[in-house]
Protein backbone atom coordinates (compact mmCIF):
# COMPACT_ATOMS: atom_id res chain seq x y z
CA UNK A 1 0.00 0.00 0.00
CA UNK A 2 2.84 2.37 0.80
CA UNK A 3 4.33 1.81 -2.41
CA UNK A 4 0.83 2.35 -4.10
CA UNK A 5 1.22 5.88 -2.57
CA UNK A 6 4.64 6.34 -3.53
CA UNK A 7 4.98 10.16 -5.24
CA UNK A 8 7.30 9.17 -8.07
CA UNK A 9 5.50 5.70 -9.44
CA UNK A 10 1.97 8.01 -9.01
CA UNK A 11 3.81 10.33 -11.38
CA UNK A 12 4.89 7.97 -13.77
CA UNK A 13 1.86 6.34 -14.14
CA UNK A 14 -0.05 9.71 -14.35
CA UNK A 15 2.75 10.72 -17.42
CA UNK A 16 2.17 7.00 -19.16
CA UNK A 17 -1.39 7.13 -19.08
CA UNK A 18 -1.59 10.87 -19.93
CA UNK A 19 0.70 10.02 -23.12
CA UNK A 20 -1.61 7.13 -24.04
CA UNK A 21 -4.76 8.58 -24.15
CA UNK A 22 -3.08 11.81 -25.62
CA UNK A 23 -2.14 9.68 -28.59
CA UNK A 24 -5.10 7.70 -28.73
CA UNK A 25 -7.10 10.80 -29.19
CA UNK A 26 -5.15 12.60 -31.72
CA UNK A 27 -5.28 8.95 -33.90
CA UNK A 28 -9.03 8.78 -33.94
CA UNK A 29 -9.59 12.45 -34.67
CA UNK A 30 -7.23 12.30 -37.65
CA UNK A 31 -9.46 9.40 -39.05
CA UNK A 32 -12.76 10.25 -37.87
CA UNK A 33 -14.07 7.99 -40.50
CA UNK A 34 -11.94 5.04 -40.04
CA UNK A 35 -13.02 5.18 -36.09
CA UNK A 36 -16.40 5.26 -37.04
CA UNK A 37 -15.89 1.70 -38.64
CA UNK A 38 -13.97 0.70 -36.18
CA UNK A 39 -16.80 0.82 -33.40
CA UNK A 40 -19.38 -0.37 -36.18
CA UNK A 41 -17.23 -3.53 -36.43
CA UNK A 42 -18.06 -4.34 -33.09
CA UNK A 43 -21.58 -4.39 -33.73
CA UNK A 44 -22.66 -3.50 -30.56
CA UNK A 45 -23.97 -0.13 -31.29
CA UNK A 46 -26.98 1.10 -33.35
CA UNK A 47 -26.20 1.75 -36.52
CA UNK A 48 -27.02 5.54 -36.54
CA UNK A 49 -25.13 6.32 -33.11
CA UNK A 50 -21.56 5.19 -34.28
CA UNK A 51 -20.73 8.72 -35.45
CA UNK A 52 -22.05 10.57 -32.45
CA UNK A 53 -19.55 8.20 -30.49
CA UNK A 54 -16.72 8.41 -33.30
CA UNK A 55 -17.01 12.56 -33.21
CA UNK A 56 -17.29 12.97 -29.01
CA UNK A 57 -15.30 9.93 -28.01
CA UNK A 58 -11.49 11.15 -29.02
CA UNK A 59 -11.75 14.50 -27.67
CA UNK A 60 -13.12 13.49 -24.21
CA UNK A 61 -9.91 10.85 -24.31
CA UNK A 62 -7.84 13.75 -25.33
CA UNK A 63 -8.48 16.36 -22.95
CA UNK A 64 -8.57 14.36 -19.83
CA UNK A 65 -5.03 13.10 -21.06
CA UNK A 66 -3.96 16.11 -21.42
CA UNK A 67 -5.23 17.29 -18.11
CA UNK A 68 -3.40 14.05 -16.59
CA UNK A 69 -0.27 14.41 -18.37
CA UNK A 70 -0.10 18.35 -16.57
CA UNK A 71 -2.11 17.04 -13.17
CA UNK A 72 -5.25 18.98 -13.49
CA UNK A 73 -8.17 17.74 -11.68
CA UNK A 74 -5.82 13.38 -11.76
CA UNK A 75 -8.41 12.19 -10.16
CA UNK A 76 -11.52 13.00 -12.15
CA UNK A 77 -9.53 12.45 -15.34
CA UNK A 78 -8.36 8.84 -14.33
CA UNK A 79 -11.96 8.00 -13.03
CA UNK A 80 -13.13 9.20 -16.80
CA UNK A 81 -10.38 7.43 -18.05
CA UNK A 82 -10.63 4.05 -16.18
CA UNK A 83 -14.84 3.65 -16.99
CA UNK A 84 -13.44 3.87 -20.94
CA UNK A 85 -10.97 1.19 -20.28
CA UNK A 86 -13.42 -0.68 -18.25
CA UNK A 87 -16.14 0.25 -21.84
CA UNK A 88 -13.20 -0.79 -24.23
CA UNK A 89 -12.20 -4.00 -22.17
CA UNK A 90 -16.04 -5.90 -22.09
CA UNK A 91 -16.42 -4.21 -25.98
CA UNK A 92 -13.35 -6.72 -27.03
CA UNK A 93 -14.01 -9.68 -24.55
CA UNK A 94 -17.71 -9.54 -26.15
CA UNK A 95 -16.39 -9.20 -29.63
CA UNK A 96 -13.58 -11.97 -28.96
CA UNK A 97 -16.04 -14.65 -27.76
CA UNK A 98 -18.22 -13.22 -30.73
CA UNK A 99 -15.04 -15.00 -32.42
CA UNK A 100 -15.14 -11.59 -34.92
CA UNK A 101 -11.59 -10.70 -35.86
CA UNK A 102 -11.86 -6.78 -36.23
CA UNK A 103 -9.70 -4.08 -35.14
CA UNK A 104 -9.81 -2.91 -32.08
CA UNK A 105 -9.72 1.09 -33.28
CA UNK A 106 -7.50 2.06 -30.22
CA UNK A 107 -4.84 3.78 -31.58
CA UNK A 108 -5.36 4.19 -35.21
CA UNK A 109 -5.45 1.22 -38.11
CA UNK A 110 -3.12 -2.42 -37.44
CA UNK A 111 -4.22 -2.99 -34.34
CA UNK A 112 -6.25 -6.46 -34.03
CA UNK A 113 -8.11 -7.22 -30.81
CA UNK A 114 -6.90 -10.15 -29.17
CA UNK A 115 -5.23 -11.46 -25.56
CA UNK A 116 -2.20 -9.10 -26.05
CA UNK A 117 -5.09 -6.00 -26.14
CA UNK A 118 -6.87 -7.29 -23.27
CA UNK A 119 -3.65 -7.62 -21.21
CA UNK A 120 -2.95 -4.10 -22.51
CA UNK A 121 -6.03 -2.85 -21.08
CA UNK A 122 -5.86 -4.85 -18.21
CA UNK A 123 -2.59 -2.80 -16.84
CA UNK A 124 -3.89 0.21 -17.95
CA UNK A 125 -7.06 -0.10 -15.39
CA UNK A 126 -4.82 -1.00 -13.18
CA UNK A 127 -2.61 2.01 -13.40
CA UNK A 128 -6.12 4.02 -13.78
CA UNK A 129 -7.51 2.56 -10.32
CA UNK A 130 -4.47 3.50 -8.70
CA UNK A 131 -4.62 7.03 -9.82
CA UNK A 132 -8.04 7.22 -9.01
CA UNK A 133 -7.42 6.35 -5.55
CA UNK A 134 -4.61 7.98 -4.54
CA UNK A 135 -4.28 10.94 -7.27
CA UNK A 136 -0.96 12.70 -7.83
CA UNK A 137 0.42 15.74 -6.75
CA UNK A 138 3.83 15.65 -8.12
CA UNK A 139 5.01 18.01 -10.93
CA UNK A 140 1.48 19.64 -11.25
CA UNK A 141 0.47 22.51 -13.19
CA UNK A 142 -2.25 23.90 -10.58
CA UNK A 143 -1.56 24.34 -6.80
CA UNK A 144 -5.07 23.28 -5.83
CA UNK A 145 -6.62 19.74 -6.76
CA UNK B 1 -11.88 8.91 -2.87
CA UNK B 2 -12.94 12.22 -3.21
CA UNK B 3 -13.68 12.80 -6.55
CA UNK B 4 -15.84 15.43 -8.04
CA UNK B 5 -18.66 14.54 -10.02
CA UNK B 6 -20.25 17.74 -11.21
CA UNK B 7 -15.98 18.70 -12.19
CA UNK B 8 -16.06 15.06 -14.26
CA UNK B 9 -19.43 16.70 -16.11
CA UNK B 10 -17.68 19.53 -16.98
CA UNK B 11 -14.61 17.81 -18.37
CA UNK B 12 -16.95 15.63 -20.37
CA UNK B 13 -18.88 18.25 -21.79
CA UNK B 14 -16.69 20.91 -22.27
CA UNK B 15 -14.81 18.19 -24.74
CA UNK B 16 -18.17 17.40 -26.12
CA UNK B 17 -18.87 20.89 -27.41
CA UNK B 18 -14.99 21.14 -28.77
CA UNK B 19 -15.83 17.50 -30.34
CA UNK B 20 -18.64 19.07 -32.26
CA UNK B 21 -17.02 22.51 -33.30
CA UNK B 22 -14.35 20.84 -34.40
CA UNK B 23 -16.58 17.92 -36.17
CA UNK B 24 -18.44 21.06 -38.06
CA UNK B 25 -15.13 23.07 -39.09
CA UNK B 26 -13.10 19.56 -40.21
CA UNK B 27 -13.31 18.95 -43.95
CA UNK B 28 -13.33 15.24 -43.06
CA UNK B 29 -16.22 15.21 -40.43
CA UNK B 30 -18.90 12.92 -40.03
CA UNK B 31 -22.85 13.66 -40.22
CA UNK B 32 -24.13 13.11 -36.67
CA UNK B 33 -26.38 10.34 -37.77
CA UNK B 34 -24.29 7.83 -39.46
CA UNK B 35 -26.51 6.11 -42.14
CA UNK B 36 -26.65 2.49 -42.75
CA UNK B 37 -24.63 1.25 -45.75
CA UNK B 38 -27.38 -0.38 -48.25
CA UNK B 39 -25.51 -2.71 -50.63
CA UNK B 40 -26.73 -2.46 -54.16
CA UNK B 41 -26.76 -5.50 -56.33
CA UNK B 42 -26.09 -5.87 -59.75
CA UNK B 43 -29.40 -6.79 -61.35
CA UNK B 44 -29.28 -11.12 -61.78
CA UNK B 45 -31.24 -10.20 -65.14
CA UNK B 46 -28.47 -8.46 -66.56
CA UNK B 47 -26.34 -11.13 -65.20
CA UNK B 48 -28.17 -13.17 -67.47
CA UNK B 49 -28.36 -11.25 -70.13
CA UNK B 50 -24.96 -12.92 -72.99
CA UNK B 51 -25.41 -9.32 -74.39
CA UNK B 52 -24.26 -7.62 -70.70
CA UNK B 53 -21.43 -9.68 -70.39
CA UNK B 54 -19.14 -7.04 -68.74
CA UNK B 55 -16.15 -8.28 -70.87
CA UNK B 56 -16.12 -9.94 -74.47
CA UNK B 57 -14.64 -12.76 -75.50
CA UNK B 58 -11.54 -10.98 -76.55
CA UNK B 59 -10.95 -9.56 -72.87
CA UNK B 60 -9.99 -13.26 -71.93
CA UNK B 61 -6.61 -12.54 -72.82
CA UNK B 62 -6.44 -9.23 -70.60
CA UNK B 63 -4.81 -5.39 -70.75
CA UNK B 64 -6.76 -3.24 -73.22
CA UNK B 65 -9.76 -4.28 -71.38
CA UNK B 66 -11.81 -0.84 -71.79
CA UNK B 67 -11.49 -1.00 -75.88
CA UNK B 68 -13.25 -4.63 -75.89
CA UNK B 69 -15.66 -3.64 -73.36
CA UNK B 70 -19.29 -4.58 -75.31
CA UNK B 71 -21.52 -1.76 -76.19
CA UNK B 72 -23.76 -1.69 -73.33
CA UNK B 73 -21.12 -1.93 -70.85
CA UNK B 74 -18.63 0.33 -72.41
CA UNK B 75 -16.83 2.93 -70.36
CA UNK B 76 -20.08 2.60 -67.71
CA UNK B 77 -18.65 3.47 -64.21
CA UNK B 78 -20.97 2.60 -61.27
CA UNK B 79 -22.76 4.88 -59.08
CA UNK B 80 -21.06 2.67 -56.29
CA UNK B 81 -19.49 -0.74 -55.52
CA UNK B 82 -22.33 -3.34 -56.82
CA UNK B 83 -22.92 -6.35 -54.36
CA UNK B 84 -22.63 -9.55 -56.85
CA UNK B 85 -23.54 -13.76 -56.19
CA UNK B 86 -21.16 -16.87 -56.82
CA UNK B 87 -22.08 -17.09 -60.35
CA UNK B 88 -21.71 -13.52 -61.80
CA UNK B 89 -18.24 -12.83 -59.91
CA UNK B 90 -17.55 -16.66 -61.77
CA UNK B 91 -18.33 -15.57 -64.68
CA UNK B 92 -15.97 -12.39 -64.31
CA UNK B 93 -13.40 -14.50 -63.12
CA UNK B 94 -13.63 -16.75 -66.13
CA UNK B 95 -13.04 -12.87 -67.81
CA UNK B 96 -10.16 -12.54 -66.12
CA UNK B 97 -11.22 -9.84 -64.11
CA UNK B 98 -8.72 -8.91 -61.43
CA UNK B 99 -10.14 -10.55 -57.81
CA UNK B 100 -8.75 -8.08 -54.87
CA UNK B 101 -8.46 -10.44 -51.31
CA UNK B 102 -9.53 -7.74 -48.43
CA UNK B 103 -8.50 -10.07 -46.29
CA UNK B 104 -5.59 -10.06 -43.52
CA UNK B 105 -2.01 -11.53 -45.19
CA UNK B 106 -1.88 -14.15 -43.15
CA UNK B 107 -5.43 -15.89 -44.40
CA UNK B 108 -4.77 -14.74 -48.36
CA UNK B 109 -1.46 -17.08 -47.25
CA UNK B 110 -3.73 -20.23 -46.20
CA UNK B 111 -5.43 -19.75 -49.54
CA UNK B 112 -7.33 -17.40 -52.15
CA UNK B 113 -9.41 -17.01 -55.41
CA UNK B 114 -6.53 -18.08 -57.90
CA UNK B 115 -4.77 -14.81 -59.16
CA UNK B 116 -6.32 -12.77 -56.76
CA UNK B 117 -3.99 -10.23 -55.19
CA UNK B 118 -4.30 -8.96 -51.30
CA UNK B 119 -4.94 -5.85 -49.86
CA UNK B 120 -5.90 -6.27 -46.53
CA UNK B 121 -8.49 -3.19 -45.44
CA UNK B 122 -6.53 -2.86 -42.42
CA UNK B 123 -3.39 -2.01 -43.60
CA UNK B 124 -4.12 -0.86 -47.29
CA UNK B 125 -2.38 2.52 -46.66
CA UNK B 126 0.75 0.19 -46.90
CA UNK B 127 -0.68 -1.18 -50.41
CA UNK B 128 -0.37 1.81 -52.29
CA UNK B 129 1.87 0.45 -54.68
CA UNK B 130 -0.19 -2.13 -55.39
CA UNK B 131 -2.90 -0.02 -55.99
CA UNK B 132 -0.74 2.16 -58.27
CA UNK B 133 -0.23 -0.71 -60.68
CA UNK B 134 -3.63 -1.01 -61.62
CA UNK B 135 -5.38 1.06 -64.09
CA UNK B 136 -8.66 3.44 -62.36
CA UNK B 137 -10.64 2.19 -65.26
CA UNK B 138 -10.59 -1.82 -64.28
CA UNK B 139 -12.87 -3.92 -63.48
CA UNK B 140 -12.22 -5.22 -59.90
CA UNK B 141 -13.85 -7.67 -57.60
CA UNK B 142 -13.41 -7.33 -53.79
CA UNK B 143 -14.02 -10.44 -51.59
CA UNK B 144 -13.21 -11.48 -48.53
CA UNK B 145 -14.53 -14.38 -46.27
CA UNK B 146 -17.99 -14.64 -46.68
CA UNK B 147 -21.82 -12.96 -46.01
CA UNK B 148 -20.90 -11.71 -42.59
CA UNK B 149 -17.59 -10.32 -42.93
CA UNK B 150 -17.57 -6.63 -44.49
CA UNK B 151 -13.79 -6.19 -45.82
CA UNK B 152 -14.74 -6.19 -48.90
CA UNK B 153 -17.33 -3.91 -48.37
CA UNK B 154 -15.19 -1.63 -46.92
CA UNK B 155 -11.92 -1.85 -49.27
CA UNK B 156 -14.79 -1.72 -52.34
CA UNK B 157 -15.69 1.75 -50.89
CA UNK B 158 -12.13 3.01 -50.53
CA UNK B 159 -11.53 1.97 -53.88
CA UNK B 160 -14.38 3.94 -55.22
CA UNK B 161 -13.20 7.13 -53.06
CA UNK B 162 -9.59 6.49 -54.67
CA UNK B 163 -11.37 6.68 -58.22
CA UNK B 164 -11.75 2.98 -59.48
CA UNK B 165 -15.23 3.31 -60.26
CA UNK B 166 -15.98 0.10 -61.53
CA UNK B 167 -15.68 -2.38 -58.55
CA UNK B 168 -17.91 -5.44 -57.38
CA UNK B 169 -17.94 -6.58 -54.25
CA UNK B 170 -18.38 -10.33 -54.28
CA UNK B 171 -20.78 -11.26 -51.01
CA UNK B 172 -20.39 -14.47 -50.71
CA UNK B 173 -16.65 -14.33 -50.98
CA UNK B 174 -13.74 -16.72 -50.21
CA UNK B 175 -16.50 -19.09 -48.72
CA UNK B 176 -18.89 -19.30 -50.85
CA UNK B 177 -15.64 -20.11 -54.18
CA UNK B 178 -14.79 -22.86 -52.08
CA UNK B 179 -17.94 -24.70 -51.24
CA UNK B 180 -17.99 -24.74 -54.58
CA UNK B 181 -14.63 -26.09 -55.62
CA UNK B 182 -13.91 -23.00 -57.81
CA UNK B 183 -9.94 -22.04 -58.39
CA UNK B 184 -7.80 -21.57 -55.89
CA UNK B 185 -4.42 -21.00 -54.83
CA UNK B 186 -2.01 -20.89 -51.84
Amino acid sequence: MKLLKNKYLLFLIRIILGFIFIYAGIEKISDPEGFALSISNYRLLPIWTVNIFAITLPWIELIAGLLLLFGILVKENSSIILFFLCVFTIAVIISLFRGLNIECGCFGKGNQIGLLKLTENLLMIIGAVILTFFGSDYFKITGKD
Amino acid sequence: MNINLIKISWIILVSILISLVYNHFNPKGLNFIRQERVLIWEDSSDSDNSDNEILSEEDNNNSAQTDELTQNEKNENLEQPKAIKLDFAYKLFNQNVKFIDARPVEEFAEGHIKGAINIPFYGSEEYESVLNKIPKDEYLVTYCDGDDCDLSILLGDELFEKGYKKVYVFYGGWNDWVKNNYPIEK
